[in-house]
């Protein structure tokens, strides 16, 4: 043991992680060296370590190793402020793929000599994590097992950027015991925790509104535990398998949080990028702000009021900067454009009368005159020619050229038509939208990084490469909002969470009818397996009326009609199963259930909506619905949402019709309503 | 910028951005110590050579460090240094080719100086430079050891028994003043404003609890105009002294000038000399600098997330709100700085 000697704080930086989510751009260079507020996100996680006390780090890359070297030659050349102080060595190449086989070599390279500290080189903060190193140096002294802390931060629950997470922890000695990550766009229904936690902990708590910025502690033990366990590939990995065989590897890990007032994100995706951008410009991350001078020795900004932050050297009138945004030296911007909440890299031209929102342009970009640009990161050297309107979601990578009058939405979009070929990857032919731009498609098949697992949670929501959007987006809201590209999962979403019971009993019943219209059985045992679900949730007699019609119109086969007949397919249905649904449909009060029932089945498929008026009279002429309750339906239909009103509208013809027809057979009436 | 900075420059700089060294005083005393450094060790042929090192050193330091103006103060101190001993080295040279006698008289050389100052040759050079100038560096470093015990001095002659003074945030020198004042006087009260966000008024309050016989009331900025109308004296430190006698100092400085003004309690800074800048208050946007968003409101909260934040670090206030500077020289008015001004710097090193 080296206890003479004044031991060195080491750390270890992972470049490349999460590269899949960064297309186009990670096709054409490291993701580590991606501008972030035009610093690029290597240097934030360097200066981080450098406040933090650390002496020497290891950066491990994978790809672009040269890249990374260069780029520490320069801030060393250009004194960055993490070069004080600070050895940076980097190490990597063909051998190390991913987190497991740079942990790996690190062990048999023998550098790392005590406690060391591991980040992400995505990982923006500016905390000082001493604390968190001392505090994993006692657990050690008690613990001798103890293979790492993992750090963590409190978050506001509002807000998925796809990092958070949920744990339990003991209370006592902050050991971890559970630890699963959470959906990136939805709500999770319901979690599920060993009742050993529990069982075997007298104190335990649960954390669910956590960010894992990718901070941990490491002992020397946590690298030969990787040695020992080659199927260890990523830090998840290592979190399971320890918690899992916890007595058989005699290992544990354990939690710090990061103080309220010290900030904490990562970068991994397109939304999580705008988000750390803004933070920045609003100076939530002080002292990574762009007028402190963090990367370079001299300042480059002058900080105006409302978050401008412009170069001396910038050619910008005033008028053109509205609000958080950045402009770099050598940057031109003609009269007659506006930008807001935008990033502008250096050298960049923009034309007269442009409209940029949510724009991260890298250097060397020129934009055409009269151009919209909307949540899009525009790579270095591209040029978006004049009267283009891109809008939410689009990246470009490096040296596209964009024809005059394109409009774009969603697209990722690359210089050259063979992107990078990677082995298990043959050459898809892209399409073509310009002699120098190309659409990439953003579905992640065969992504290398994307854990593989059933069981992982993760590995179901990256069906595509989370794009921008509007940023502030509570989760109820988001879950309504859908990605364009996802289309299997909009109609299942697009459903206004109900409580959980509920939404299963619906889920069932919609199964049990698909199986009796399939199978033509008798409706007799579809009531009974109704009912019995009925029991099992406790419905009430409203919301099974109510539920059995949504049910009906859930079935496949009206969903996604032949021809898009809706009316046929409803009547094939109602041939079938109208008894079940009669069976439920007595009284006039089910008949107000079953049109409100209808009503949602409205806003959610839009054949059905069309058709309102024919649907509703088919379930009068089928006797399912009494005049009467159309007519109290009718009226409590409200003006003043829009969809009611819509619907109202479309029911007014048939309502007129009823009133007519009542008024004229008065006796046939009395009868109607005694059925 | 070509001029390549020293390791030491980039080290202070650095230093600086983390904040392993802090407050005015210690900011002086390390600059001091670099530039005592090149005078020392770097090679340089004659004065001009040498200003041209120390200019090139304190653009770099000003370009990286904006809002720290004592780095260019002491530069500018150290070439108003150079100037003299060139000056009086070189009339003692001519003093000796055209005059047997071996002592200057007064008279000789003030009718000297004058006829050269016209048009001195710097790049000329000159013997023994180096070594009156590390002299004279020696008087500098004294004088700037000693200014913060010159300034408490006077506390006796502004603070005087039974008063009620008032002060904002924490500054080495006014706690300094402060001690020395409780120690002399009796039935002081000295009111705290802590100073948020960063309430280091609080650490000013514990520090002075430790001395015994006085009464110490904190109280949040917003109470500044409440307490005002009973305070005989407010006692602020500033962070600099700008060309007009206006000070940039801890944000809430405004507030407790005008208070003090709508009561006509008289308002003492206190402010070395090396705290003397010759700037004008003209771009508005970089006089500031704006801290850390987290402390004004919760990251987490959700005004956070359309709100834009700001925590300045500084205000400015307009000298006809200052009554007296104390400095380590003795007191001055406002009005008065200008003068002092063009004792400290020579006037072509205003611009560096």
């Amino acid at each position: 043991m080296a206890q003479f000697e004044k031991q060195i704080v080491q750390a270890v930086l992972i470049a490349d992680n999460n590269v899949w989510n960064f297309k186009p751009l990670s096709d054409e260079g490291s993701t580590a060296l991606l501008p972030l507020v035009n610093v690029s996100m290597l240097d934030y996680a360097l200066i981080a370590l450098n406040r933090s006390g650390v002496e020497e780090v290891f950066i491990y890359a994978s790809l672009y190793l040269a890249d990374i070297r260069n780029h520490i030659k320069q801030g060393i050349a250009m004194y960055a402020s993490w070069s004080f102080k600070m050895t940076v060595h980097v190490i990597g190449g063909e051998g190390c793929r991913c987190f497991g086989d740079a942990m790996r070599d690190l062990d048999s390279k023998a550098l790392i000599r005590g406690n060391f500290i591991l980040l992400g080189a995505d990982t923006v903060t500016n905390a000082d994590l001493r604390p968190v190193l001392e505090q994993h140096k006692r657990t050690a002294k008690f613990d001798k097992g103890t293979a790492a802390t993992l750090v963590f931060k409190e978050c506001s629950n509002n807000l998925r950027t796809g990092n958070e997470l949920l744990i339990a922890v003991d209370k006592q000695n902050t050991r971890l015991h559970y630890h699963q990550r959470l959906r990136l766009n939805q709500k999770e229904p319901r979690y599920q925790l060993p009742l050993d936690i529990f069982l075997g902990n007298s104190c335990v708590s649960l954390h669910h509104n956590l960010l894992d910025p990718q901070i941990a502690i490491g002992s020397p033990s946590m690298l030969s535990l990787f040695s020992d366990n080659f199927d260890f590939q990523t830090r998840d990995d290592f979190v399971r398998g320890l918690l899992i065989n916890e007595e058989l590897l005699d290992s544990r890990i354990y939690v710090a949080m990061l103080p309220p007032a010290q900030y904490a994100h990562k970068v991994n995706s397109w939304p999580s990028y705008q988000l750390v951008s803004r933070d920045i410009i609003n100076r939530w991350a002080y002292p990574l702000v762009p007028d402190m001078g963090v990367y370079r020795l001299q300042q480059q900004y002058v900080f105006h009021k409302d978050n401008i932050y412009k170069s001396h050297e910038a050619m910008v009138p005033k008028v053109s900067l509205h609000e958080n945004s950045v402009v770099q030296a050598g940057s031109h911007v003609e009269s007659g454009t506006v930008i807001r909440h935008s990033v502008i890299g250096a050298n960049c031209r923009i034309g007269k009368n442009c409209q940029l929102n949510n724009v991260f342009l890298m250097a060397d970009v020129t934009i055409g005159d009269n151009c919209r640009l909307e949540h899009c990161v525009v790579g270095s050297r591209s040029v978006i020619n004049e009267l283009c309107e891109v809008s939410a979601g689009c990246v470009f990578g490096s040296n596209c050229i964009l024809p005059a009058k394109t409009k774009l939405s969603n697209t990722l979009v690359t210089s050259s038509s063979n992107t990078q070929s990677s082995e298990d990857h043959e050459a898809v032919e892209l399409e073509a939208i310009g002699p120098q731009a190309y659409i990439v498609s953003d579905l992640t098949t065969g992504d290398p990084d994307a854990d593989s697992d059933g069981e992982d949670l993760l590995a179901q929501q990256t069906l595509c490469i989370p794009k921008m959007g509007e940023p502030v987006r509570q989760i109820d809201e988001l879950s309504d909002y859908s990605f364009n590209s996802d289309e299997d999962e909009d109609e299942s979403r697009a459903v206004t969470p109900l409580p959980d019971d509920t939404n299963i009993f619906l889920s069932e019943v919609i199964d049990s009818l698909t199986r009796g219209f399939r199978e033509k059985s008798n409706p007799d045992f579809l009531i009974l397996e109704i009912n019995s679900s009925r029991y099992a949730y406790n419905m009430s007699l409203k919301e099974v009326n109510f539920n059995v019609v949504k049910a009906v119109f859930g079935i496949q086969h009206i969903l996604e009609p032949a021809n898009d007949n809706v009316m046929l397919a409803i009547n094939a249905v109602f041939k079938q199963l109208g008894p079940v649904v009669s069976n439920y449909i007595k009284s006039e009060d089910a008949m107000l259930d079953c049109l409100n029932a209808l009503e949602d089945v409205c806003e959610e498929n839009p054949l059905v909506r069309e058709k309102i008026s024919q649907v509703v009279h088919y379930l009068y002429d089928k006797d399912f619905v009494s005049e009467d309750a159309i007519l109290a339906w009718h009226e409590q239909l409200d003006i003043d949402i829009e969809e009611q009103a819509h619907l109202k509208k479309s029911l007014a013809k048939l309502v007129d019709w009823l009133n007519q027809s009542s008024e004229e057979e008065d006796d046939d009436d009395d009868d109607d309503d005694d059925e | 910028m070509k001029e390549q900075p020293l390791k030491e420059v980039t080290q202070l700089i650095h230093a600086i951005k983390v904040g392993m060294v802090e407050g005015s005083y210690s900011i002086t005393n390390k600059t001091l110590d670099i530039f005592k450094y090149i005078i020392m060790s770097k090679s340089w042929e004659n004065a001009d050579a040498l200003m041209q090192i120390v200019r090139a050193q304190c653009r770099i330091l000003q370009a990286a460090l904006p809002q720290e103006t004592v780095t260019a103060n002491i530069a500018r101190r150290i070439l108003k240094l150079i100037r003299e001993e060139f000056d009086l080295l070189h009339a003692k040279v001519q003093h000796f080719a055209d005059d047997s006698q071996a002592s200057l008289s007064l008279h000789k050389l003030v009718t000297q100086t004058s006829e050269t100052n016209i048009c001195v040759d710097y790049s000329l050079p000159q013997k023994g430079l180096r070594e009156a100038l590390l002299d004279h560096l020696q008087e500098v470093e004294t004088e700037l050891e000693t200014s913060s015990e010159n300034v408490c001095v006077q506390a006796e002659e502004h603070i005087h028994s039974s008063e009620i003074i008032l002060t904002l945030g924490h500054s080495r020198s006014v706690e300094n003043f402060l001690k020395r004042a409780i120690k002399k006087r009796q039935f002081l009260t000295i009111i705290v404003a802590e100073c948020a966000p960063a309430c280091r008024g609080h650490n000013l309050a514990a520090s002075l609890a430790n001395e015994k016989k006085v009464e110490l009331i904190v109280i949040p900025d917003a109470a500044i105009f409440a307490m005002m109308s009973r305070v005989n004296k407010v006692i602020i430190g500033t962070h600099s002294v700008l060309a007009n006698g206006g000070l940039r100092a801890a944000c809430g400085a405004y507030t407790v000038g005008l208070a003090a003004k709508h009561y006509s309690v008289p308002v003492i800074v206190l402010a070395p000399m090396y705290k003397l800048s010759p700037l004008h208050l003209c771009e508005q946007d970089a006089f500031n600098m704006v801290g850390c968003a987290e402390d004004v409101i919760d990251y987490d909260s959700l005004a956070a997330r359309e709100a834009k934040v700001y925590s300045p670090m500084f205000d400015y206030v307009p000298p006809e709100l200052v009554t007296l500077f104390i400095s380590n020289n003795g007191g001055h008015a406002p009005s008065y700085v200008y003068r002092l001004l063009t004792e400290l710097y020579h006037p072509e090193d205003l611009e560096i």
